[in-house]
């Protein structure tokens, strides 16, 4: 057992590590170029450690809770928070990254900014630690920006917006907008849209704060008469919905998702630690963070159903509607975008639902399982895309093709990884994580049940469909022009570095190797959590006891939906093989064969025309009316009128004061004089 | 009973020693040079008294702040803060003097005035009776005197002398009347027993009483730089040499207020009568006169002059509102700390730019963040956190300042008003710390070349940064160290 004051120690260093090492990446980048990678591999070695040592803690179901007085004069503590969901979450944050840290260093190697790179992604990872150790909102709002501001730079960090950093094809438009975007416009775009959430996040967080007198998580459970006060204004499902709204934002969901398709502008191990283990995963822990307090709340007689209607809906869309675009996409990035955003709907979905089930526990493990399964395979799966763009220099699928011989271990790795979210049964985290949410659904009683777990049904065979079409269209049929160009050129095929394929293989294996023990990992991870909101929230739960109809170890799964997660897997693949690996029928035939199938893909392929939109009623629109103010309203009114007018009065003064200070000694001391004089009269009236 | 080993004691015997040893060693080595030699003598003894004063500090040596105690040298926290700001600033002063003086005449001389003074600066803070208080005060000024003149070729610095000596000599003057006065109306010169008899005297008597208060307040007014008493200041700040400037902005300014505390404000609670209203009126005076004057200045020393007028009118909002709120006067020694170091920090960046540049006119700092980068940035962290932007040190000591001032207008009405006078002034001030960021970065002149910066800046820079940086992010424990060190003063009804 790991004594507390220890933990405590931990729980503070498995952010300030990042942090600490990242501001020192700038000096020892200055010393000596070289081993600066291996100073960020060491960092993060470290803090993964740090983490680690919280887990037997963690699982033995002890939590550290540790304070420290920080802004005394308006009553603000820092802290820190360990309890099972934070350290678990810590350590698939810390694992993961440290796999992508050691790819970095092969998928970065000979980058001139080698420095601004690590500076960015320690800063990263710290930032998002901070979120997750927090044991209170204004730290992790801290945290929630600083994770904000990395993204921002690294998404933006090929900023000399050369051609092969776009993302898009080129010259293409969709209502007039141009879909085709530089890096830095990308990195702004993220900033932008994500701080839209950032702001909501703030106004639930103050309004909160407003009625509680404290930021603080355990503070929050420990005392609600906050809640009784706010249900009594009408004010805490708005605050509520305005702190999912942060969580949108950041797990990039419907409606502030598009910004997530753009990030592909960033190095490809960024684009992993985004979609695997940091930003997009911040939400989802937020939403974590937050929805037993809610749900604890009914034991209070207050019930936050919309909260999580909200919740299971917007997940519920955003699964759908990113998984139909995945479909149709040519770049690989791409591709694995859409589907990161889909697969975060799964996880707000199970989360929502949760709220809306008398097995809390039920929907608030699948979400999270799902969460770490998704960290996993999408980690391995995007390094191995970079690893894809790096040997063939290209981001298209279209220029990829029949590259399965040449690339055994990516071609491996990747099957393993694809399975994985496609929901192989039996064998793959992804199968059991995703019918932990189908289940979830099913059994929640909500009026919302069926609708909801009909499109999670339909989404998983999408799913299946895209991620086959993915691994034919990169692996199977001849191979494209450009690799062949790229071979008569003196470029051969050949697999990357090591440093490069050792990170994805080991998550592809883990991957496999979890799968094939799923069901009893999912098993401790419910009696853990159960555990856990029971002692924490005093949220009671008893886990799904349902006819068994299914023989043997299956016995504790739900038949439907186990059903409908294999039928789904065994559609979308079999679709997929039919189009991409078999290749018995062309795609492009099909599209082109009538009017309806036509215009679907047309409305997949214009991102349902949501982006366009977005562009003309944010973008052009303000810009149109900015122009306006400027011209009529700032340069009358505001320049002529009150800036010189201030100015004038302030530089008066000045005059005036100037012209008393003569530089005579005398009037200096008779001045001297009169105040004495003047002090004595206020003093003495 | 004065114990020996008591802080302010050892203290003054470690400065006084070293002091009065530097010219002996002069005249015992025969030489002029050696400038280093003697900065680092001087540094070490300050060094070695900062050490003291914080081991004092750790060991809880130190008793709470008590100003009815009786000793005459008081070993308490407020004494030991006052002490520490201006102890940091002794050490910004000598150290900037290593490049500064580096060939000058009489190094050992300028050393031991810095000392010297020095002992009297700590002694007004830990005195608590008056004589003591007014020998200390007469310690702290006359080397300044010789020390503001030091460049006796230089007329500015001849003409910054003679003012200050004579404001000097008048304000002692006020000084001994009002403690006289004092002595006559209580029959003691112990600052508790004084406070204690004002509060008894007879109501005819009431009217000298006043005179008496009035009287402090101009004497130390002169030393804080309040308005009307201000008019020397710019004139000498910018005769001086920068690193004396330094000693005088961030240093002496600060023992006007550690005296007041002790006197004014501890005496205000105890006459029951209302004097914060006259403090309340020379605090925006001070403020508004100082930043309007600055924003027309043309030498960035005397732009500093004035924005130290300026602070002192900050400072003063938490003497006013003392009475009326508990955080008045953690305010205050908030301020007092911070503003010891910001402003300590750019005058030392002044010295070095008179060494590198030879000039202090403000068109000269053009291009400064490329030519002398760690200056530049040193003198736009100072000037950000004098001006009060958040997250830096000088936001977090005007939010407690200004939020006293409006939780004293459940008192008084203007309370809110000092606030907000506060605040408009601190926008104001922005304006000429904005222009003097503009020259050094935005506007640059491409033949200029790189300047060598002199090390010793370089380190005051450094330390400065992460001074007022680190207490921005984590202003606890000097909020925390204010609160403890701050005298508890009778909350009028």
């Amino acid at each position: 057992m790991v004594s507390h004051e220890f933990g405590a120690a931990a729980a503070w260093l498995v952010w300030i590590i990042p942090f600490a090492a990242s501001l020192a990446m700038p000096a020892i980048a200055k010393w000596q170029l070289r081993p600066v990678g291996w100073a960020a591999i060491g960092a993060a070695a470290l803090s993964a450690i740090m983490a680690a040592s919280l887990l037997p803690g963690a699982i033995s179901g002890s939590e550290v809770h540790d304070q420290t007085s920080w802004i005394s004069a308006i009553g603000l503590e820092a802290g820190v928070l360990a309890d099972p969901l934070a350290v678990i979450m810590a350590n698939v944050v810390a694992w993961i990254s440290l796999l992508i840290v050691i790819y970095s260093t092969g998928y970065m190697k000979g980058d001139p900014n080698i420095a601004r790179f690590w500076f960015w992604m320690l800063f990263f990872i710290g930032s998002m630690q901070l979120i997750v150790l927090s044991d209170n909102l204004l730290q992790v709002f801290f945290g929630w920006e600083g994770v904000g501001l990395a993204s921002y730079a690294l998404i933006g960090f090929w900023y000399r917006d050369k051609k092969k950093d776009h993302v898009g094809q080129e010259g293409r438009r969709v209502l007039g907008m141009l879909d085709y975007y530089s890096p830095t416009h990308a990195g702004m775009k993220a900033f932008v849209m994500t701080k839209i959430g950032d702001v909501m996040m703030l106004a639930g967080m103050f309004l909160i704060f407003a009625f509680a007198g404290t930021f603080g998580f355990r503070e929050l459970v420990a005392d609600t008469a906050w809640a009784t006060a706010m249900s009594a204004e009408g004010l805490l499902i708005p605050a509520a919905v305005l702190l999912f709204g942060g969580a949108v934002g950041k797990s990039s969901q419907f409606p502030l998702n598009e910004w997530l398709l753009e990030a592909m502008t960033g190095p490809t191990a960024v684009s992993a630690l985004i979609h695997a283990a940091t930003m997009v995963k911040a939400g989802v822990f937020l939403v974590a963070r937050l929805g037993p307090l809610f749900f604890a709340l009914g034991a209070a007689g207050i019930l936050a159903d919309q909260f999580f209607e909200i919740v299971a809906w917007v997940g519920a869309i955003t699964a759908l509607l990113l998984a139909t675009q995945a479909i149709v996409n040519p770049e690989i990035k791409k591709v694995l975008a859409y589907s990161t955003g889909s697969q975060i709907g799964y996880m707000m979905m199970a989360l929502g639902i949760a709220g809306l089930s008398e097995q809390f526990a039920d929907g608030y493990t699948a979400g999270f399982f799902h969460l770490i399964s998704h960290a996993m395979f999408k980690a391995s799966l995007f390094m191995a895309a970079g690893s894809l763009l790096h040997i063939v220099g290209s981001r298209f699928m279209t220029d990829m093709g029949g590259l399965r011989r040449h690339l055994k271990k990516t071609y491996l790795f990747m099957w393993a990884a694809g399975l994985a979210l496609m929901g192989a049964p039996f064998i793959t985290t992804g199968f059991w994580s995703k019918d932990a949410v189908f289940a979830a659904v099913f059994e929640s009683g909500s009026t919302w049940a069926m609708p909801i777990f009909a499109i999670a049904v339909i989404t998983a065979i999408i799913t299946a469909f895209y991620t086959t079409r993915m691994i034919g269209m990169v692996f199977f049929g001849p191979k494209s022009e450009h690799v062949k160009k790229r071979e008569a050129a003196g470029h051969p095929i050949h697999e990357a570095p090591l440093s490069m394929w050792v990170p994805y293989g080991v998550l592809a294996a883990i991957t496999i190797g979890l799968g094939i023990m799923g069901l009893a990992f999912e098993e401790s991870l419910h009696d853990l959590f159960a555990e856990y909101l029971d002692g924490s929230f005093g949220i009671h739960a008893a886990h799904y006891t349902g006819d068994s109809v299914l023989p043997g170890f299956l016995s504790g799964l739900n038949p439907v939906a186990l059903g409908a997660s294999v039928a789904a897997f065994a559609g979308g693949i079999g679709l997929g093989y039919a189009f991409y690996i078999g290749r018995w029928v062309s795609p492009a035939r099909i599209v082109n064969s009538n009017i309806v199938f036509y215009a679907i893909h047309k409305l997949f392929l214009n991102r349902w025309y949501i982006n366009a939109s977005i562009y003309w009623c944010f973008v052009v629109a303000p810009l149109w009316l900015a122009r306006g103010v400027f011209r009529y309203f700032e340069r009358t009114a505001i320049d002529y009128g009150m800036n010189t007018g201030f100015e004038r009065a302030a530089l008066w003064g000045a005059k005036v004061i100037q012209h008393t200070q003569t530089g005579v000694t005398q009037s200096y001391l008779y001045v001297f004089g009169a105040g004495l004089l003047f002090v004595a009269l206020i003093l003495l009236i | 009973m004065v114990d020996v080993f008591s802080t302010p004691i050892v203290v003054m015997m470690i400065l006084g020693a070293v002091g009065m040893a530097l010219p002996v060693i002069n005249v015992l080595r025969r030489e002029q040079g050696s400038n280093t030699f003697y900065a680092a003598i001087a540094f070490g003894a300050l060094a070695a008294a900062i050490a003291f004063v914080l081991h004092q500090l750790a060991m809880g040596y130190v008793s709470a702040t008590d100003v009815l105690s009786g000793d005459v040298i008081a070993d308490d926290m407020l004494g030991s803060f006052f002490a520490i700001a201006m102890l940091i600033v002794a050490v910004f002063t000598t150290i900037s003097s290593f490049s500064y003086m580096r060939g000058k005449k009489y190094p050992a001389v300028y050393y031991s005035l810095i000392l010297l003074s020095t002992i009297g600066m700590v002694m007004v803070a830990y005195s608590n009776d008056l004589v003591v208080l007014f020998v200390a005060w007469e310690l702290m000024s006359i080397p300044t005197y010789v020390l503001v003149g030091f460049n006796k070729r230089d007329p500015a610095s001849n003409e910054a002398a003679i003012k200050y000596f004579m404001f000097g000599a008048l304000a002692s003057a006020v000084i001994i009347y009002a403690i006289s006065i004092a002595y006559g109306l209580t029959g003691t010169t112990d600052i508790g027993g004084v406070i204690a008899g004002l509060g008894a005297i007879d109501a005819s008597l009431v009217p000298l009483a006043l005179l008496s208060g009035g009287l402090f307040i101009a004497g130390f007014g002169f030393k804080m730089g309040l308005v009307p008493f201000h008019m020397w200041l710019p004139d000498t700040y910018e005769g001086s040499p920068p690193p004396v400037a330094a000693l005088l902005a961030a240093g002496t300014k600060k023992a006007g207020f550690a005296a007041a505390i002790r006197i004014v404000v501890i005496g205000m609670a105890a006459l029951s009568i209302d004097w914060s209203l006259a403090l309340a009126i020379i605090a925006v005076m001070t403020m508004t006169v100082g930043n309007v004057a600055a924003i027309m200045q043309k030498s960035i020393s005397r732009m500093l002059a004035y924005s130290s007028i300026g602070h002192a009118g900050y400072i003063l909002i938490g003497l006013a509102v003392a009475p009326y709120s508990a955080s008045a006067l953690p305010g205050t020694l908030l301020h007092v700390l911070n503003h010891a170091v910001m402003k300590g920090a750019a005058f030392v960046a002044i010295a070095g730019l008179v060494v590198a540049l030879a000039a202090t006119h403000i068109e000269k700092l053009r291009g400064l963040g490329r030519r002398m980068p760690i200056t530049a940035i040193g003198i736009t962290v100072s000037l950000l956190a004098l001006a009060g932007v958040p997250p830096l040190n000088g936001f977090w000591s005007k939010l407690v300042l200004f939020g006293a001032a409006i939780d004293a207008g459940q008192e008084v009405f203007w309370g809110p008003w000092l606030a907000i006078a506060g605040v408009l002034n601190s926008a104001l001030s922005l304006a000429y710390y904005g222009w003097i960021i503009r020259k050094m970065y935005f506007e640059d002149e491409a033949k200029a070349p790189r300047v060598h910066e002199p090390r010793a800046v370089v380190a005051v820079m450094l330390f400065s940064i992460a001074f007022i940086v680190g207490l921005g992010v984590y202003p606890e424990p000097a909020i925390e160290f204010a609160r403890s060190a701050a005298p508890l003063v009778g909350i009028m009804p």
